[in-house]
């Protein structure tokens, strides 16, 4: 069994609070894995923990067979990651950012990729306007294929639909299905329920920091239960 | 309505604390009023190269400045919040979303702008002129110089209200309105000898004491803010600005420095920003000039000391804001899910901040052409460098990434004096002593050297900081 993300014990505090409480995780690869929370939970926290963009106050992680808190930058290099808020660079064009994003990751062939996704995401006419005056939704496309512009085998993606409109959100749900399926894997947080029902192949509730379910949505569907239903009685009971 | 007031109040303080800390914040205050007290001592020393009127004149303007920029960030900050905070919102902009008027608002904020800089800034700087007045040789009339350097402050306060919200308009009336009064202020200046400057009136009314100045000045205060306050707006139109894509090309060109693409953005975010490469240029020339004037006035006391030298270490010092403008525009946030050490974009930063020195060097050069001091130019050079770069390391060490937030906290920018004190000072001692001296200094620079590697490693250590 091949493990392309293995936790165990992480722990978060900001100042008082404790963010992240524990956490142990394992995720195959191939996976569409969904950690679902309520708001403040520890979903981003966890997401920014397994990417070594935050250090844990206790426990382990390993992506990809990388240390994350030895090598950060590595698991950087090999994974895809979406963050929670868009933060291209202000003055930078959508085009010439992700121009910039190829240059950092070493892309050889990166106009041809620029093009692929600006016409994949359908936003070739906004590429020349400067990320801080695209919309909310384009930022996020434009976060979108930074993530996926060096071909990783693995991605992070926080809340990635919330902000597009749904003909681009059909378009990178079967994106993602079909990365999947290709070999890939991904982990995927987000608080829409229908969307991880949807697309998920397993999902974990994460509340107050601590994972307090974790299964397969197929065995959900069989059991006839419904997502809804269940996330509501697990944060309840929590 | 005093609700309001209390949370803008509180939103302001925590916008500052969150960034410096609490403590560091309620200590920059004291900070004002201890180099007001310093500054206000050495006065004798200037009114022997400045006439006394002059220095008054200059001192109500630089408050007129200080309440322009005080009315300007507050009114266009939201980028500079944003880039800080994320996605902030401030009460300032929330009337679409709260049951309460812009008007409202808007007299909410010009009160609150009033209340809180004149507490932290005009009054701990007053203090600091008062604890010196024993000290001083100068008769001042303490109570004349605290209204009208009140009053200018205030002018440009509500100067920049009235002008922002044209702004907001149009900027065709702000333009049309700018030219309608300046025009005929110029023709005044040139064809009838009309002497502008002197006539900003919380000036005059310091210079002649009379009424008409003060009703004057009262009604450059009281209209403006009036005229903003009628026809209240604070979102700007906000224009989408498109560009091709030139970040290709400029890292092709500059591929030989290694890590390009960063230069390359830290360009276009200079030149597409508001005011462009000029501002940066702006911004260090004034602070040169100020220093030269300085310096014309201390080496009267000191002739022994060379200009040029003393200029040399003195520039290398002020070279060193250029860092400032440089990370300006970043924050780590942007880079954290890509695989970018923080010491990587520090590199890229020190190579750019390496190219813009070319400035200081030239104003350099052309100082010891002025000078005919072409002989000393090589001594000059080096003090430069050396001392650019090791005010540059310190910067690094103990700002990071964040210069223009870290040093505006009391501790940090203590540490900053007393670490680079003990190096500038001797340096200007050794340049008096024998200026052949100061050819050593270049060892300044394996110093530096250490120092930013350091600095690398202590903020590539740092958990990602988000301001």
């Amino acid at each position: 069994m091949e493990y392309v993300i293995e936790a165990s014990g992480l722990t978060k505090k900001f100042g008082a609070l404790k963010a992240v409480d524990g956490l142990s995780l394992s995720i195959k690869k191939g996976e569409l894995f969904g950690l679902l929370g309520p708001n403040g939970s520890g979903k981003t926290t966890t997401i920014k923990l397994l990417t070594g963009q935050l250090k844990p106050l206790d426990g382990r992680a390993r992506v990809m067979n990388v240390d994350v808190l030895k090598n950060p930058i590595r698991v950087k290099e090999l994974v895809g990651i979406i963050p929670e808020q868009e933060t291209p660079p202000s003055f930078l064009t959508a085009e010439e950012y992700l121009n910039f994003v190829c240059k950092i990751r070493k892309i050889e062939n990166a106009e041809n990729r620029c093009k692929k996704w600006l016409k994949f995401l359908e936003f070739e006419d906004q590429k020349d306007v400067l990320c801080k005056d695209l919309s909310r939704g384009t930022r996020q496309k434009l976060m979108f294929a930074q993530a996926f512009i060096h071909e990783p085998k693995l991605a992070f993606i926080d809340e990635p639909l919330i902000n597009l409109d749904p003909v681009i959100q059909r378009k990178v749900k079967d994106f993602l299905q079909g990365f999947v399926k290709r070999g890939g894997t991904i982990f995927f947080s987000t608080h829409v329920l229908e969307i991880a029902e949807e697309i998920c192949t397993r999902i974990a509730i994460i509340d107050k920091g601590r994972i307090i379910y974790e299964g397969r949505i197929k065995d959900l569907k069989r059991k006839k239960q419904h997502l809804e239903g269940l996330f509501l009685k697990m944060v309840k009971e929590a | 309505m005093f609700e309001l007031l209390k949370s803008m109040m509180k939103e302001e303080w925590r916008s500052h604390s969150t960034m410096f800390g609490s403590m560091m914040f309620a200590l920059f205050p004291v900070m004002i009023a201890i180099f007001s007290f310093a500054g206000s001592l050495f006065l004798p020393l200037f009114t022997t190269i400045l006439a006394a009127d002059k220095i008054a004149l200059l001192a109500h303007y630089t408050f007129v400045i200080f309440g322009l920029s005080v009315g300007a960030f507050g009114l266009s900050g939201r980028e500079i919040i944003n880039r800080r905070f994320g996605q902030a919102s401030l009460i300032a902009y929330s009337s679409k979303s709260l049951p309460v008027s812009e008007r409202k608002i808007f007299m909410n904020f010009c009160v609150k702008d009033v209340i809180y800089y004149f507490t932290f800034w005009i009054l701990p700087f007053m203090a600091g002129l008062a604890f010196a007045l024993p000290f001083m040789t100068v008769s001042l009339d303490y109570l004349l110089v605290f209204s009208t350097l009140s009053l200018s402050f205030f002018i440009g306060l509500s100067a920049m209200f009235l002008l922002s919200t044209l702004y907001a308009h149009s900027s065709r009336i702000l333009f049309g309105l700018l030219a309608i009064i300046g025009v005929p202020l110029i023709f005044l200046g040139l064809y009838f000898g009309v002497d502008l400057p002197s006539s900003l009136p919380s000036f005059s009314f310091f210079v002649s004491r009379s009424w008409e100045d003060l009703a004057f000045a009262l009604f450059l205060i009281v209209v403006p803010s009036a005229v903003s306050l009628a026809f209240p707006k604070m979102d700007y139109p906000e224009k989408k600005r498109m560009y091709r894509n030139s970040l290709a090309g400029l890292s092709k060109k500059l591929d030989l420095l290694g890590n390009s693409h960063f230069i390359s953005k830290d360009i276009i975010d200079m030149q597409r920003s508001e005011g462009g490469l000029g501002k940066i240029l702006f911004a260090f020339i004034f602070p040169v000039a100020f220093i030269w004037v300085l310096l014309f006035v201390f080496l009267k006391f000191v002739p022994i000391a060379d200009f040029l030298l003393v200029f040399s270490i003195l520039l290398g010092v002020l070279a060193s804001s250029i860092y400032e403008w440089l990370t300006e525009f970043d924050i780590f946030t942007s880079y954290v899910f890509l695989p970018v050490k923080v010491s990587t974009l520090m590199k890229s930063k020190i190579k750019g901040y390496a190219i813009i020195n070319i400035v200081p060097l030239s104003i350099l050069f052309l100082t010891a052409i002025w000078l005919n001091q072409l002989q000393d130019l090589v001594i000059a050079m080096a003090a430069f460098l050396s001392v650019s770069s090791f005010t540059l390391s310190i910067k690094i060490y103990l700002t990071g990434l964040y210069p223009n937030i870290l040093l505006y906290s009391a501790k940090i920018f203590v540490m900053f004096l007393f670490a680079a004190s003990p190096v500038l000072l001797p340096m200007i001692i050794l340049s008096i002593i024998n200026p052949l001296y100061l050819l050593a200094s270049p060892v300044l620079m394996l110093l530096s050297f250490y120092i930013i590697k350091k600095g690398f490693a202590k903020w590539d250590k740092t958990e990602s900081v988000y301001f």
